[in-house]
């Protein structure tokens, strides 16, 4: 007889590194799947690292079973002294008591299977005439029975299941085929074929040819459980089949000492396959597509004023070479009217990076943009997320949200901290206004001039001699062509301004849609990529883990 | 008749009762309302009928406690199967005398078994068999065990449990503790259903500890009136039965229970009328479940039908100050009043002018750029996401309830429900098309009308201004020049112009008020049949609130009933009380196993020391049985 041993010793070294994968999805997976889908995997990995970090030269071996089925019995057959109390008052154990063969006391590993000191015992006689040497390194437990009207005792016993390496399930004629063991008990071990040994205790109430098809009869029970393979053995304690059979086996599986591990291998075969649903498609190829980047960005320019301020910047354009290049006597009208875009608080050329940014006077998006973002949005989430499993579209939609509160200030700072193109004066507009000073300056030079000789015309005295071209004189010609220069500069740069300002407009336009584009990665399709990157790391882990 | 009638009305309510909503109390409410139609049906109603039928004592308990060797030692032969292997009885035995036969096999009681008398078939029988060793009046019903891996013998045991007139529930030493034994005892004890216990397969030297502890048990879970016996663990003689000394207790008892009419009458009396008066509460628990899944219902109801409000009034702010819906009314008043390009500017004007003061004057701001005749766009995309946002919290509302996350669950598979209906956007695109249509027959009607009084108006003014003219002109000796009359026209035209810009405009703002209720209601529309989505689940499930008041009526009536029409009195005659030397006797059976077939007389004579628990007397729970 021997244990169901399933796999190579590869798997059974390899555990620790299963673990570690395990590990590695919980953290991949943790901020966007939800606890309770994680709670199992969570429980396998903590209790796999204290078991591992606690002694691995001793195997837990815990004897569980109905009440009445002889468990204490056993117990003490085994460790071949009388240390738990047998009786026929039911039930009769009711705390897990626990026998330890060997020097070390295994303290601190029973301290972490919860067992009081005072239900400690030490097998620690050696050369005494009982001693098993090759039971050394054996931690025996005797648990409280899973079927009383004590509930307690049920709870204590489904606390213990979980922590020990190696489970002998003690059954008797009588109960073999109660329900609450099959179904609640031995059909939840499936995963732990390796660890599991099915004795059916009291065999010597029986004759031999009924414990022979009573026998049978378990093995098709156990094996309907899921538990094939599993070694189900005839024992008593005081008569014919005796122990021999199931000391043998505990003795190979101490010496073997891998049961621990076959423990964890098992915990996380379970794990992994009640999680491999979670992460069962592979994650899609365009990470967020671009289709919907793009109307979230259109959305999003909308939202934010993008078309306000770039037709602000091409009329502030046209306002501002007005300024520079107009006639100067009619040019301080224009200061009347206001500058377009400091009207909305925007800086012309964009604030720089380190200077903290005031807030624009943009209008605030309307009930329908703000609808049109929240859909586009949405859509970035779904698009990125369709493909994934369980949870994950969730996650992805959450996580384009995550940020949407953000959203309509990071948006009024990308667009004041554009630069808009309006900071430099072009140089043609200096030159312009240059000559247009120039034609102004010699119409008022020609002005003075008259003015002068019409005092002198007025006083009667001689008329100052002046230079002529042609039959006209130079202060009238000055005065005329100046004035006529001016007016004629300011019609042939009207057009040339008219072109500006559409580059204008376009420049902004370019740059605005450049800037909201860096918001929507940054607070939309950021995040949402961070969830696709989770998944894929959650996926290469639990694959590593399998 | 009167209960008869009245317990039959209860049976038909509640086997109308659905729990559909999978709420925490959902499934014990089926389970208890099957169990109580089952016992109705099995035993209540049938027994009812006849009174004076014989007794059956159903034998039940856990696997490989001794059922069918106790029943086959009571009727000394063997009726039953016994065996090693568990579980061993899986058809249900009916054992009774010759003459009770007919009783049992027509099926009046557990109408559903079908009646079979030799061989076994599968599926829901009873094997009734004629025991000429058994007095008359009395049944043995070896029922299968409570506990094994058999789903199916479960729930025939208890379905048999519920329609036993006594319960014999056989234990053993080994499983006296056992919990699932102990929760079938408190419902035997909730139902009032008469119960004897046996203590079997007690190991020498055992009794004194075990017999004491298990009455303590009894006197804890309030059964301490239960007539208990304890048998020893024994070896069978050939035909595999107890031996006579042993269960001779046990036979003398049913022997007194079976020859007295009276006492008969009593167990039937306290059984049936336990089992009427558990009526009362276990009806109130299923009426209360009924109460949960109607507040359920309407907790679902409730939130589906905020989160959908919560929508609707999106979309009212959306449309609220009115400027994006005056756009389409003055696009349309234009198109239909026919202005040229300058009096569309003129008219657009003086509607943003007048915008403008009632900002000034309000400290409202203007939401310039919704002036916009777009409007398609804007409506769709606000009323998409409302319905998008609405499914998504009516879904994760339901989410968090128990019944809501299950009812998600089952629809996922056909809709999606946290998501819009697919075909929500053209839906939407249909109904702002829709709202467009009904805008243009509305301005189609009014701007007639609206543009009269302007027309008048505009007369009115011009005539003013006519007679100030000719005041003029009669100023300047009427010399009226080509020049003034070209003036005098063209203010007129221009008056007439700009008045009718202003009171169109004015009529637009009535226009677009209109319709803005008009989308409103239109959008109301459409969301309450997304609505529905969610609702239409619920009334699928079809919970009915009158259901919960019908059930306690009906229980109401069979207590009516009760109380009228007591059962006929018995004679107060109590049980025969427990025989005191019933205690455990045989020596055990010595380790060296001799094979069953041999005989083993069990040696000893019943000892004198009786198990002090088994001299207990057997108080009757039931009221005036004991008396």
């Amino acid at each position: 007889v021997s244990l169901a041993v399933r796999g190579g010793r590869s798997r059974v070294d390899s555990v620790i590194e299963r673990v570690e994968a395990l590990r590695r999805f919980l953290a991949a997976a943790q901020d966007h799947v939800p606890e309770p889908e994680l709670a199992p995997a969570r429980t396998v990995v903590d209790r796999a690292g204290q078991r591992l970090a606690l002694s691995r030269d001793h195997t837990v071996v815990a004897l569980a079973g109905t009440t009445g089925s002889g468990k204490s019995s056993l117990f003490n057959a085994l460790s071949r002294r009388r240390l738990s109390k047998v009786g026929v008052r039911r039930p009769t154990t009711g705390i897990a008591h626990a026998c330890v063969w060997g020097l070390e006391s295994a303290s601190t590993l029973l301290d972490w299977l919860g067992v009081p000191p005072n239900r400690r015992f030490l097998r620690d006689d050696p050369g005494a005439a009982d001693d098993d040497p090759a039971l050394r390194g054996l931690v025996l437990l005797d648990l409280p029975d899973l079927d009383s009207v004590e509930r307690s005792h049920r709870l204590e016993v489904d606390r213990l299941l979980a922590l020990v390496d190696l489970v002998v399930w003690v059954l008797d004629p009588q109960k073999y085929a109660d329900r609450v063991v099959h179904e609640q008990y031995l059909a939840q071990f499936r995963g732990h074929r390796d660890i599991t040994v099915v004795v059916l205790n009291q065999a010597d109430l029986l004759t031999p040819v009924d414990a022979e098809r009573c026998l049978a009869d378990l093995r098709r029970l156990v094996d309907d459980d899921g538990l094939d393979g599993v070694p189900v053995l005839a024992t008593s304690t005081v008569g014919a089949p005796g122990l021999a059979r199931l000391q043998d086996l505990l003795e190979r599986a101490v010496a073997a000492r891998q049961a621990a591990l076959r423990r964890l291998a098992g915990d996380v075969d379970a794990v992994v396959d009640d999680l491999a649903a979670l992460v069962d498609r592979a994650p899609p190829a365009d990470a967020v597509d671009r289709g919907a980047q793009r109307a979230l960005a259109d959305a999003l320019a909308q939202a934010a004023g993008v078309p306000a301020v770039v037709a602000a910047t091409r009329r502030a354009y046209v306002h501002r070479a007005g300024a520079a290049m107009g006639w100067p006597v009619l040019r301080w009208l224009r200061r009347l009217r206001p500058d377009p875009l400091r009207r909305l608080h925007l800086p012309s050329a964009g604030t720089r990076d380190n200077l903290p940014v005031p807030v624009s006077s943009l209008p605030g998006a309307t009930p329908a943009q703000r609808a049109s973002v929240g859909l586009a949005v949405r859509t970035v989430g779904e698009r990125a997320g369709g493909g994934l499993p369980g949870p994950w579209p969730a996650a992805t939609v959450s996580a384009a949200r995550r940020r949407l509160d953000d959203l309509p200030d990071a948006l009024d700072v990308a667009i004041a901290r554009t630069d808009l193109g309006l900071g430099r004066t072009p140089f043609w507009w200096r030159i312009v206004g240059a000559v247009q000073w120039l034609c102004t300056l010699a119409a008022f030079a020609g002005l003075v001039w008259l003015a002068v000789r019409y005092a002198l015309f007025a006083l009667g005295l001689p008329e100052l001699p002046g230079p002529r071209v042609g039959r006209l004189p130079l202060a009238t010609l000055l005065l005329l062509g100046g004035l006529l220069a001016g007016l004629l500069l300011g019609a042939l740069v009207r057009p040339l301004i008219g072109i500006g300002a559409g580059r204008a407009r376009r420049r902004a336009q370019a740059r605005l849609r450049a800037s909201i584009g860096e918001v929507a990665g940054e607070l939309v399709v950021e995040p949402v990529r961070t969830v696709l990157l989770a998944y894929g790391e959650a996926r290469a882990a639990l694959r590593s883990a399998r | 008749v009167e209960l008869v009638r009245a317990l039959t009305e209860l049976r038909e309510a509640i086997a109308a009762t659905r729990y559909a909503l999978p709420l925490p109390t959902a499934d014990l409410a089926g389970d208890a309302a099957s169990a109580i139609v089952a016992q109705l049906d099995d035993y209540l109603l049938p027994r009812l009928r006849r009174l004076d039928a014989p007794l059956l004592v159903v034998v039940g308990g856990s696997t490989g406690a001794g059922k069918s060797t106790l029943v086959n030692s009571l009727v000394r032969a063997p009726v039953s199967v016994t065996g090693v292997l568990r579980p061993t009885t899986r058809t249900p035995v009916l054992v009774c005398h010759p003459h009770d036969a007919p009783w049992f096999t027509e099926s009046h009681l557990l109408p559903h078994l079908t009646r079979t008398t030799g061989v076994t078939v599968e599926g829901a029988s009873l094997q009734v068999v004629s025991a000429p060793a058994l007095r008359p009046g009395l049944a043995f019903l070896d029922a299968p065990d409570i506990d094994s891996v058999v789903d199916a013998n479960r729930a025939l045991a208890i379905q048999l449990l519920a329609a036993a007139d006594l319960w014999l529930f056989v234990t053993t030493a080994a499983r006296y503790a056992d919990a699932v034994p102990w929760d079938l005892l408190q419902v035997a004890r909730a139902r009032g259903t008469t119960v004897a216990l046996v203590l079997d397969r007690v190991p020498e030297g055992a009794a004194e500890q075990v017999a004491p502890h298990l009455a303590e048990m009894l006197a804890a879970y309030d059964l301490g009136g239960v007539p208990m016996f304890v048998l020893p663990e024994t070896r069978l003689d050939g035909l595999g039965l107890l031996s006579e000394q042993l269960v001779a207790p046990l036979a003398d008892w049913f022997g007194a229970l079976a020859s007295s009419a009276g006492a008969r009458a009593g167990v039937v009396r306290q059984t049936v009328d336990g089992a009427l008066r558990s009526l009362v509460p276990s009806i109130e628990g299923l009426a209360a479940a009924v109460d949960d899944q109607v507040a359920a219902v309407r907790a679902l109801r409730s939130s589906a039908h905020a989160a959908y409000q919560s929508a609707q009034s999106t979309v009212e702010q959306g449309v609220r100050d009115g400027g994006l819906l005056r756009g389409e009314v003055l696009a349309r008043w234009q198109e239909l009043v026919g202005t040229g390009d300058a009096m569309r500017a003129l008219q657009a004007r003086v509607g943003r002018a007048r915008d403008r003061i009632v900002a000034a004057i309000t400290g409202r701001t203007v939401a310039g750029s919704q002036f916009q005749a777009a409007v398609e766009h804007g409506l769709i995309t606000l009323v998409r996401s409302a319905a998008a946002d609405a499914a998504e919290q009516a879904a994760t509302a339901w989410r968090l309830h128990p019944a809501g996350a299950a009812l998600l669950a089952t629809e996922r598979g056909r809709v999606d429900l946290a998501a819009p209906s697919p075909d929500l956007p053209q839906r939407v695109e249909r109904l702002v098309r829709d709202w467009q249509r009904t805008v243009l027959d509305l301005v189609r009607t009014e701007a007639g009308n609206k543009r009269l009084i302007a027309r008048a108006s505009a007369y009115a003014v011009n005539a003013t201004g006519l007679l100030v003219m000719i005041s003029v002109f009669t100023a300047t000796s009427f010399i009226p020049t080509g020049l003034e009359v070209a003036v005098a026209g063209g203010t007129t035209v221009a008056a007439q112009k700009v008045l009718e810009a202003i009171f169109g405009d004015q009529a637009v703002r009535e226009l677009a008020e209109r319709a803005r209720s008009d989308l409103l209601h239109q959008v109301r529309t459409l969301l309450d049949t997304e609505e529905a989505r969610f609702t239409a689940i619920l009334d699928r499930a079809g919970v009915e609130a009158g259901t919960a008041d019908r059930l306690r009526a009906a229980v109401d009536a069979v207590e009516q009933a009760r109380r009228a029409a007591p059962l006929p009195d018995s004679p107060a005659v109590p049980l025969p009380p427990a025989p005191a030397g019933a205690g455990p006797t045989a020596p055990p059976a010595s380790a060296s196993a001799p094979p069953p077939s041999a005989p083993r007389p069990s040696a000893a004579p019943p000892s004198a020391a009786p198990a002090p628990a088994a001299a207990r007397a057997p108080g009757q729970g039931g009221d005036g049985v004991a008396r």
